[in-house]
């Protein structure tokens, strides 16, 4: 069992050496291929949108400042690989309240930017909490969902996961950040999906949503309505909150097959595109690069997620199970909703892209993540 | 503890549930495949073209103001068009070879239009005025070398224009673009860089009133800058039009007797606070603002060493002179110090201690009453009233009279002014007020300062025998639709606590100085003239001369008030200049009552 990797930490200096030998010698390079290929993919994209001179931050700058993102990210991936995840499990209850704590703070002492409190400053590096939290809602949950999945014909414990990210939800949406907590609300559904919860109750669960949603429509605040009622009609408001969407449609068709090459994209060079490296990295990809482009984006991504399902099967345990599930769901649902953004075909809720959008955070978590996979998969050829 | 059985049943659900989960990302995937099929490949072209074409301009279409008619209906202040060189800064890639090119055909400051492209309150597809006013020939220049200015457009816009140039420069104001520091002002918060607002003057006072609300033009346009579809129209609101009490011909007729001279007049009838004409001198030409100064031109102006920007009406302080004396006047009949018969002996000089202040009559005026004494304008009279008196009884007059304070017309920028007092020496030139103060005082010399707009509030006063009128410009102001947005009635503010009988006599002595004392050159044929002259002495140069007059003297109807800068003296320089005036006032309303009559 997993247990004698555990134990192998009695540790003398060679035996320890020995242990990230065998680590080396079975981890999935596959994935970590795959993920590579899109960071390159996605620090070309950065590179033409912002090697023009940006007021205020100078010439490729921001692309620098993604590779050091993406050598941070590997380094919490080897970090996260390393250790075995039933140890990660165990401070699963802690992790999660010292999240609370966190977005707590933030909405009270967190950066103001834009009107939206979601930043909080650490020796010098800015970062958002709530990145994070979506790791420790998914150890927590997988934790949780490994041990009590057969008592969920109770209603106490089917409900319990909806409190857990209820109350996440609830602090991410005070910020206020809808996308991020809708984020939350889609890992939650999906796990315990997984968990095998009896068709009934995916019913109830789905008849509850529906039902909740004019109080939902009431909590939303204005800009938030009309993002959603221009996902409806984009041409409602041109130049207002239906020009991004606009403007992302007509980057994205103006591809073509082949793309129009990297630099030479119309709507992105003149900044007719609006977040082009952040919330808009796929209509630079589908403007520049072309449907052949954007047909390797996907590609890659449905590689990784494939990946995902493959490593949440063949988990040794339910615990490695669940974490594989909560993690290949998360970047499934960042994937869809920024893609599905991009094209008109979803609400604009500003999610990024996974290891392709510009933000250090983000792409701490999602290397976070990958470290998760390869953790699981590890222990299941060693078991 | 699970059962195994059910674990494994668990393990396996779980399985197939993955499996589930998998088959809805591919889903997925593959409707998000087919529709970038449709997007990219089957609407490819035409999204291609759609990006092109696709610069969606903001278009300014900025408001007419309000036009400015004077008392009869005539047109002093109109908009004409104007073809504006405008950008587009989100179009814009290379502003520098961009100002280059602009700058072969016409002058241009180039660090006004980086700072105004800094500018915080900037959409990057509104267009953004940086030349305005283009001449012919150079609008045919741009025209031709357009290839060379990508993201930008020329644009038709109204352009203030005064009619009669140089006419009621100072109080009609002029226009221009908002600064930066304007922007900062809450009234202002609403505009944003480029816009164009009333800078001094009735422009600035009742910009509000002029500005109209400015329309916007959303169109979308192809990489050549032509429309392709509009959008989105808001049509442009024109500012509301004033109707001033200027009398433009009477305020023509004194711009020419004031074309050589530098100084003040203002015209208004005592009974309704109406001002017929306003005057100040040296003038300029508001027209000039409308076409885009550069530094060096504004440098020019505002640097002139005769303030050639400043109406002086209102802006500018000078010491009063012997006008002041009817303060003094008034003070000692209202305290009894003096009542009418009281004579003092004017030996050509008052001694104070050994201190001997001279009266301008060498060998003096001998025994003088106080309306010879106001005819006269004996100083040796107001230095032994005004030394009874003392400071506090003077200054307390004279501040019932509105001198030290802002009189409250409606134009920016009124000074207030100095009245001095004993509290006020100690606390800023930290020293004790000495008899000789007063004794200056009481003659209008010493600390005092006052602007001639204090002064002719000083002389209506005492037209109306005490009736506080407030003086204003503006009659009427009325939208385009007709309608009736204000209007200024005459407005009693106060009556000043002065007894009638005193007003009499004061008024006497202003008769008297133009039947027989220093206003002699003021006396016409036609109507009968109630003065005082001021000869002020100016520590820069050659004296201030001042002539305040109403008339008819039984019934005013036309309050004058005239300072010559450096004119010398009053009697000499500004009455005469105050005759011609009242004159022509009368001749210009017989003509009105012909003119009626004829109807």
């Amino acid at each position: 069992m997993s247990v004698k990797i555990d134990s192998a930490n009695s540790l003398s200096g060679k035996s320890f050496l020995n242990y990230l030998l065998r680590l080396m010698k079975h981890i999935d390079f596959t994935l970590i291929f795959l993920v590579i290929g899109l960071c390159i993919l996605g620090l070309l994209v950065i590179y033409s949108t912002t090697h023009q001179e940006i007021i205020n931050v100078g010439v490729a700058l921001i692309t620098k400042k993604h590779l050091l993102s993406i050598f941070t990210g590997l380094l919490f991936c080897i970090l996260v690989t390393i250790i075995d995840y039933h140890a990660i499990a165990k401070i699963a209850v802690p992790l999660y309240f010292l999240s609370l704590i966190i977005l707590v703070y933030v909405i009270f002492f967190g950066k103001d930017i834009a009107g939206s409190r979601r930043w909080i400053q650490v020796a010098g590096f800015e970062f958002q909490p709530a990145e994070f939290a979506k790791i420790t809602l998914i150890i927590l949950l997988a934790d949780f969902l490994s041990r009590e999945m057969d008592k969920f014909s109770n209603l106490i414990y089917f409900t319990l996961p909806f409190l857990f990210t209820g109350i996440l939800m609830f602090l991410i949406y005070k910020q206020p950040d809808l996308g991020t907590s809708m984020v939350f609300l889609a890992i939650t559904l999906f796990m315990i999906f997984i968990a095998g919860i009896s068709w009934k109750y995916i019913i109830i669960v789905f008849f509850l949503l529906v039902s909740f949603f004019p109080i939902f429509w009431s909590f939303l605040k204005g800009y938030q309505r009309s993002r959603l009622l221009l996902f409806l009609n984009p041409e409602m408001d041109p130049l207002g909150a239906g020009y991004n969407i606009i403007q992302s449609k007509v980057a994205i068709g103006s591809g073509g097959l082949f793309g129009q090459g990297l630099f030479s994209g119309i709507q992105s060079q003149l900044k007719f595109l609006p977040a082009q490296h952040t919330d808009f990295v796929f209509a630079v990809i589908g403007e520049e690069l072309g449907f052949m482009g954007a047909l390797l984006l996907i590609s890659l991504f449905i590689l990784i997620l494939w990946k995902g399902i493959r490593i949440a099967q063949e988990a040794s345990d339910s615990l490695g199970t669940f974490i594989a599930t909560g993690v290949t769901s998360f970047m499934f649902i960042h994937i869809l909703i920024n893609i599905g953004m991009s094209m008109g075909l979803m609400p604009a809720t500003g999610l990024p892209l996974p290891f392709v959008s510009y933000g250090g955070t983000f792409m701490i978590t999602n290397f976070i993540g990958i470290g998760l996979l390869l953790n699981v998969h590890l222990r299941s050829i060693f078991a | 503890m699970f059962n195994q059985k059910s674990k494994k049943i668990g393990k396996e659900v779980t399985k197939k549930r993955l499996n589930d989960l998998f088959i809805l990302i591919t889903l997925c995937f593959v409707v998000i495949l087919i529709n970038l099929w449709y997007l990219q490949i089957i609407k490819g072209k035409e999204f291609e073209q759609r990006a092109i074409n696709n610069c969606i301009r903001s278009l300014v279409e900025e408001a007419p103001r309000g036009e400015v008619y004077d008392e009869q209906g005539r047109l002093l202040v109109t908009n004409r068009p104007a073809v504006n060189f405008s950008i587009i800064p989100a179009e814009v890639s290379d502003y520098k070879s961009l100002v280059d090119d602009l700058s072969t055909i016409v002058p241009i400051d180039s660090s006004n239009i980086v700072e105004k492209i800094r500018s915080k309150r900037l959409n990057p597809f509104q267009a953004l005025t940086i030349k305005r006013d283009l001449e012919k020939d150079k609008i045919v220049l741009i025209e031709e070398q357009k290839y060379k200015f990508k993201g930008t457009l020329l644009t038709v816009q109204p352009e203030r224009k005064y009619l009669y140039q140089n006419l009621a420069a100072h109080m009609l104001g002029y226009v221009n673009e908002i600064s930066e520091e304007e922007l900062k002002i809450p009234t202002f918060n609403h505009l944003t860089g480029g816009d164009v607002i009333g800078k001094v003057g009735l422009e600035r006072y009742y910009d509000s009133y002029l500005r109209g609300e400015k329309g916007n033009k959303e169109v979308e346009v192809d990489a050549l800058g032509r429309e392709v579809t509009t959008i989105r129209v808001l049509k442009p609101i024109a500012g509301n039009d004033i109707y001033l009490t200027l009398n433009s011909e009477l305020q023509q007729f004194i711009e020419k007797q004031m074309f050589d001279k530098n100084g003040a007049v203002i015209v208004s009838e005592p009974f309704t606070g109406r001002i017929l004409a306003m005057d100040s001198h040296p003038d300029y030409n508001p027209n000039i603002f409308t076409e885009q100064l550069t530094v060096t031109q504004w440098q020019e102006i505002a640097q002139n060493k005769d303030n050639v920007l400043n109406n002086r009406n209102i802006q500018s302080v000078y010491p009063p002179g012997s006008v002041f004396k009817l303060i003094t006047a008034i003070a000692a009949l209202e305290e009894g110090v003096v009542n009418k018969n009281s004579k003092v002996y004017c030996p050509g000089y008052y001694q104070l201690g050994n201190l001997l202040f001279k009266c301008w009559k060498e060998h003096g005026h001998g025994n003088q009453a106080i309306v010879e004494a106001i005819a006269n304008s004996c100083n040796v009279f107001f230095y032994t009233i005004g030394q009874k008196l003392g400071i506090d009884k003077l200054n307390y007059y004279a501040s019932l009279m509105g001198f030290g304070e802002k009189i409250g017309i409606d134009l920016p920028g009124e000074q207030e002014g100095l009245l001095p007092s004993e509290d006020w020496k100690r606390k800023t030139i930290n020293e004790q007020w000495y008899p000789g103060d007063t004794v200056n005082l009481s003659i209008g010399q010493g600390f005092l300062l006052v602007t001639p707009l204090q002064i002719h509030n000083m002389l209506c006063l005492i037209a109306n025998d005490g009736l506080y009128l407030r003086l204003h410009n503006v009659e009427k102001i009325i939208s385009q639709s007709g309608e009736i947005i204000r209007e200024f009635k005459p407005e009693l503010i106060k009556k000043i606590d002065i007894s009638q009988e005193t007003f009499r006599i004061i008024k006497e002595g202003m008769k008297k100085v133009v039947e027989s004392g220093t206003g002699r050159l003021a006396n016409i044929e036609e109507v009968k003239i109630a003065g005082k002259t001021g000869t002020a002495q100016n520590p820069q140069g050659e004296n201030h001369a001042w002539f305040i007059g109403f008339a008819p003297y039984d019934k005013p109807e036309i309050c004058v008030t005239i300072l010559v800068e450096n004119g010398g003296d009053g009697s000499a320089a500004a009455a005469p200049v105050a005759a011609k005036i009242i004159q022509k006032y009368f001749q210009l309303k017989n003509n009105k009552i012909v003119k009626n009559e004829q109807f």
